[in-house]
């Protein structure tokens, strides 16, 4: 499997079949002699915005800080829980759980739901 | 039966949904300032429309993803960013031109000025956006969009030569007023040529759940629904031809362009100019808000479809709520949305390429799709076509700028 | 340590003399029960497509010609890559011990 083109960039959906974001950054741990493994995926959030520049991402953590979901850490989510991997990347997680969708969470109750005919989020 | 209905469906919403204010200011123009011998430059626009709606249809119904799926997937989350940002500035200034359209039209039917008309529009589009399905959308705006058949009515009402607009379907040089021909030639391009299209058809591909067998489908309502939406760009261009020309009038005003249709159809011309443009514009601007909440939805990998409850895909919803918002404004202070038209128009064009290549290396991938790879006639048409059109902005767009 | 993949990718690398090899295209893995273990780098290596890659807008597209093998690209194992300097890769070999890439 090639990470670049199998892996990154690709959509991630959660045992129940959300979306859950992108595959914005795979963490890779190094030991002296020891062969290299991926230990997390990282989805939004700083990551993403350092794949442009430091001084995005640095703009993007200040709005962030003011505004939105109070979310210290990028997301990350252990490469263990990768059930399989395609056209989409399937996780044995809940969507909810990992914070990948705190920003989605965050405009639906702060801004959508306020506007007549928003509907509720929680609504199935 | 059913695939027919879906086929003639298909067909007639891509008649009613062509016209939009650009395809209208830049074949008005036309016609008003070189009679026939611009018809050439929709005639090749409408063929690489042709062949890029074919292509986007395609693509998501076989790989079963959006073209911006595929693009940031492929290219990365960097080359994606660059793309988005081209795309969604040049959308957003149609969208900007699209709104003030319908201000335009409500202007000259009712009297009241169209900055008047800016918070308005906006509300009504949004809440369209808001309330409706995409069903409704693709289909109920779209075939009110019909109405626009008037203006080839009006073109032969107009009895026109019609072997001098034939040897208009031959690319010709303009003797004098070469900057002016060539902008307005680039403008026509852009017009019909609209990226923001590709990624509408494709996101519409999959809310409406084509796959594999739906390909003899999308090739046909390409060929067909294009083909005739390009007639009637052409009827625009006719009339004003026939109509405007003779006058030496050149088109800058909207009102101006209401001549058109008030020389062929002196009682109910009016009115239909007015109406045809309230919904030809509409209808774009309910896909450009679509078509740009798609790139930033799909790109970054939220919920999107439009016939889901706003909870149920916040940040996209959020996103079209924004984009019309910001789009009054230009209009409120009073931004003219024709000179806004044929800015933006020869903007498209010149980022054609940016949109256009990747595209094309996506239409060549085996790993999406397969067998139904393009064919070396797809790639040259878009090819040439896409170049032909960089070139020209590149040449015009300057000398119209110093010109003009 | 720990180095996030996609800000490797693209980055310089140069062999154990300081000749330049190319740029890390990409990474090849073999997932192990719920591992995943890194197994190669593949160097993408071409003078000109090199000079063109210092634009992010031809650097993905580049990638893309990868699959077409318009150019050299080079198989480097994981035990022949040191990756103490993450903004400075260098192998453990000579240029021209590399393996091309199949």
């Amino acid at each position: 499997m090639d990470l670049v083109r199998d892996v990154l960039d690709k959509r991630l959906m959660d045992r129940e079949d959300c979306e859950m974001g992108r595959v914005d950054g795979l963490v890779m741990r190094i030991g002296e002699n020891s062969q290299p493994r991926i230990t997390h995926i990282e989805i939004g959030g700083r990551t993403l915005w350092m794949r442009l520049h430091p001084g995005i991402a640095k703009l993007a953590a200040t709005l962030a800080r003011r505004w939105g979901p109070k979310r210290t850490t990028t997301v990350r989510i252990p490469w263990s829980h990768v059930v399989a991997t395609g056209k989409e990347l399937k996780l044995d997680v809940e969507a909810r759980e990992t914070g990948a969708i705190d920003w989605e969470i965050w405009i639906a109750r702060h801004i959508i739901e306020r506007i007549p005919g928003g509907g509720h989020e929680e609504e199935e | 039966m059913k695939k027919f209905l879906q086929i003639a469906l298909g067909i007639v919403t891509s008649v009613g949904g062509f016209l939009e204010i650009g395809s209208v200011a830049t074949a008005a123009q036309a016609g008003a300032s070189f009679g026939y011998k611009l018809l050439w430059a929709i005639f090749i626009g409408t063929i690489c429309l042709i062949f890029l709606v074919e292509m986007s249809g395609r693509f998501s119904a076989v790989s079963k993803h959006t073209i911006v799926d595929a693009m940031r997937e492929r290219f990365g989350f960097p080359f994606f960013s660059i793309v988005l940002l081209g795309m969604v500035l040049v959308a957003f200034m149609v969208l900007v031109a699209e709104l003030g359209g319908i201000g335009l039209s409500l202007q000259i039917l009712t009297g009241i000025g169209f900055p008047w008309w800016a918070i308005p529009v906006s509300f009504v589009v949004w809440l369209l956006m808001w309330k409706g399905t995409f069903g409704l959308i693709e289909n109920g705006v779209s075939l009110l969009g019909l109405v626009t058949i008037c203006f080839v009515v009006a073109a032969v009402k107009l009895n026109p030569d019609w072997h001098g607009a034939a040897r208009g379907l031959l690319p010709s040089l303009e003797g004098d007023q070469k900057a002016k021909y060539g902008f307005i030639a680039v403008s026509i391009l852009g017009a019909t040529i609209s990226p923001y299209l590709m990624y509408f058809y494709s996101s519409g591909a999959i809310e409406d759940e084509w796959d594999v067998s739906y390909i003899p489908i999308n090739r046909i309502i390409a060929v067909f629904g294009m083909s005739f939406g390009g007639v009637l760009s052409m009827g625009v261009l006719v009339t004003s031809a026939l109509a405007i020309q003779p006058n030496g009038i050149d088109i800058d005003k909207f009102e101006q362009v209401a001549l058109l249709m008030t020389t062929a159809l002196p009682r109910w011309g009016f009115y239909l100019f007015a109406v045809s443009m309230l919904v030809a514009c509409l209808g774009a601007a309910l896909e450009i808000s679509l078509a740009i909440s798609y790139f930033f939805a799909q790109g970054f990998g939220w919920n999107w479809s439009e016939s889901l409850t706003p909870s149920k895909d916040a940040r996209f919803c959020f996103t079209y709520t924004v984009i019309i918002l910001v789009a009054a404004i230009p209009l409120l202070l009073h931004a003219d949305p024709i000179k806004v038209t044929m800015i933006s128009m020869a903007l498209t064009a010149a980022t054609l390429p940016l949109a256009i290549v990747p595209f094309l290396f996506l239409m060549n991938d085996p790993i999406y799709l397969g067998e139904h790879r393009n064919g070396w006639i797809s790639n040259s048409v878009v090819g040439i076509v896409i170049l032909i059109s960089f070139v020209l902005a590149v040449i015009s767009i300057p000398l119209q700028i110093i010109g003009g | 340590m720990e180095i996030n993949i996609e800000q490797l990718l693209g980055t310089k690398v140069c062999d154990i003399d300081g000749n330049d090899v190319g740029r890390i295209e990409e990474f090849r893995v073999e997932r192990d029960g719920k591992s995943c273990l890194v197994d190669a780098y593949l160097i993408g290596a071409s003078a000109l497509i090199q000079r063109l890659s210092a634009w992010t807008l031809v650097r993905p597209i580049e990638r893309f010609l990868n699959a077409r093998k318009i150019y050299t690209i080079y198989r480097v194992p994981w035990q022949d890559m040191d990756l103490t300097d993450p903004r400075h890769p260098r192998l453990r070999v000579r240029k021209r011990d590399l393996r091309h890439a199949k």
